[in-house]
């Protein structure tokens, strides 16, 4: 990279540059659009970021973002509150949702088990879990991590660990391309998986 | 120089890159251990679909770059769909993925390296004894030239009885110069049945306090030889 930018241009650069799945190039490419737009649509931009920061939260119940201490899934009456739906991450709540074939509730890991970088389950929102399974009217659990080798160990992980609590523990069916993370899976195939689900071996 | 070039490997481990992109880790047949991009490789229609996860045993079309090598294609050898059909199969092959990543060498063949791990995997999908990935270590280890004494005393020669184990010494310790960790009679003959070839015999053992030693002792073996902890193996105990 050039050095003739301005120090706060490279500085500018470098924070862009730190975000998930930008490169020096797009980070470069943002920075040059950011510094031709009106200075009214940067503060508005800057103001959305520190407003999201200020106000988005976690749910306390499910770790799905909330603006609250719980989120609308949550919050909402008509969500069965038997059936809880664990995903790895906020975004992947989204695409249970485009399905529309889902109407209970969400449990967010923030992460899978990942041994060889030393991810365990202390470093995800397990304990959590058994603790709703605990105290809530929860019958059944639909794990829905990403069909790959670390979604698969976190499932298997978790059905060893819930059995015994008395729940029905569900994986989605295949059908799922395996490999691929949940946030690319089309509606109609992950609605399909969710409704073939099937009980996991242990 | 044709830059595109074939091999058969094992995936080690993968990294995410950017939105879409994995660095995938290999041990090949022919070229060791090979880092490559594999482009658009978590998109659900991905050409790779689940080739490329850690414990796929493929074969790859490889573009050689200056760091990182390219997947262009892969074929899937075996399926890994054994591998994830329960916890065990899971965790104790990515137990075996972690030491052969520690040991391997980037760019360096080492077809033995490959074929033991493909070994192992096998047997772990057909038979998840929990005595494979503690023989596999041992093995590992005297194919790195680390053999431990097992019939004798390490330091004075006594024949027995034998009550410590000490992976600095290198071998089995008697009374008087015992160090290092304790060990039980079952677990010696079980590290026996293992360094002494018969496998078959060792890996028929129940899981019980013997295997529970003779897999503390390979872990503590494997990491005292690479000087670093191994991850996977404990994380799973106990559940
Ligand atoms: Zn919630
Ligand atoms: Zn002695």
């Amino acid at each position: 990279m050039s050095a003739s930018y301005t120090p706060v241009v490279q500085a500018l650069i470098e924070e862009f540059g730190r975000l998930p799945g930008i490169g020096p190039k797009s980070a470069q490419r943002i920075v040059f659009y950011l510094l031709k737009l009106p200075v009214d649509d940067a503060k508005r931009l800057a103001k959305a970021i520190v407003d999201a920061k200020e106000r988005v939260q976690f749910c306390d119940r499910c770790f799905n973002i909330a603006d609250g201490p719980l989120c609308p899934v949550c919050r909402d009456d008509r969500r069965d509150p038997t059936v809880v739906c664990v995903v790895e991450e906020p975004r992947d709540i989204v695409s249970v949702e485009r399905t529309g074939e889902f109407h209970g509730r969400y449990h967010v890991l923030m992460g899978a088990l990942n041994p060889l970088d030393g991810i365990g389950p202390e470093h995800l929102k397990v304990r959590e879990l058994v603790t709703r399974i605990g105290s809530d009217d929860i019958e059944e659990v639909i794990l829905c991590t990403n069909p790959n080798t670390e979604g698969e160990v976190t499932a298997l992980y978790l059905a060893r660990l819930l059995k015994p609590l008395g729940v029905r523990v569900t994986r989605l069916a295949s059908g799922l391309p395996v490999g691929g993370d949940l946030e690319y899976a089309d509606e109609l195939t992950l609605g399909r998986a969710l409704e073939g689900r099937r009980v996991v071996e242990t | 120089m044709s830059r595109l070039y074939r091999d058969t490997g094992v995936v080690l481990r993968t990294y995410k890159l950017g939105e879409a992109d994995r660095i995938v880790v290999l041990l090949t047949a022919e070229n060791g251990k090979v880092r490559a991009v594999a482009k658009g490789v978590r998109k659900t229609n991905s050409k790779f679909g689940a080739r490329l996860e850690p414990m796929s045993h493929v074969k790859v079309l490889l573009y050689r770059g200056r760091e990182l090598d390219i997947v262009s294609q892969a074929e899937s050898v075996e399926s890994l769909a054994p591998m994830l059909a329960s916890l065990d199969r899971a965790s104790r092959g990515i137990a075996t993925l972690e030491a052969v990543d520690m040991i391997a060498i980037e760019r360096q063949p080492n077809r033995r390296l490959y074929e033991m791990l493909v070994g192992a995997l096998r047997t772990i999908a057909a038979h998840p004894s929990p005595v494979v990935v503690p023989a596999f270590f041992w093995k590992l280890l005297a194919a790195e030239g680390f053999r431990p004494v097992t019939d004798r005393c390490v330091r004075c020669g006594e024949a027995g009885p034998l009550v410590a184990f000490d992976v600095g010494e290198g071998g089995t310790l008697c009374r008087a110069c015992r160090q290092g960790t304790p060990i039980s009679a079952p677990a010696l003959a079980l590290l026996n049945d293992i360094l002494g070839g018969r496998l078959n015999e060792a890996l028929a053992a129940d899981e019980s306090s013997a295997t529970h030693e003779v897999a503390s002792l390979a872990t503590h073996a494997i990491e005292h030889h690479v000087e670093r902890r191994l991850r996977a193996v404990a994380m799973f105990e106990g559940a």
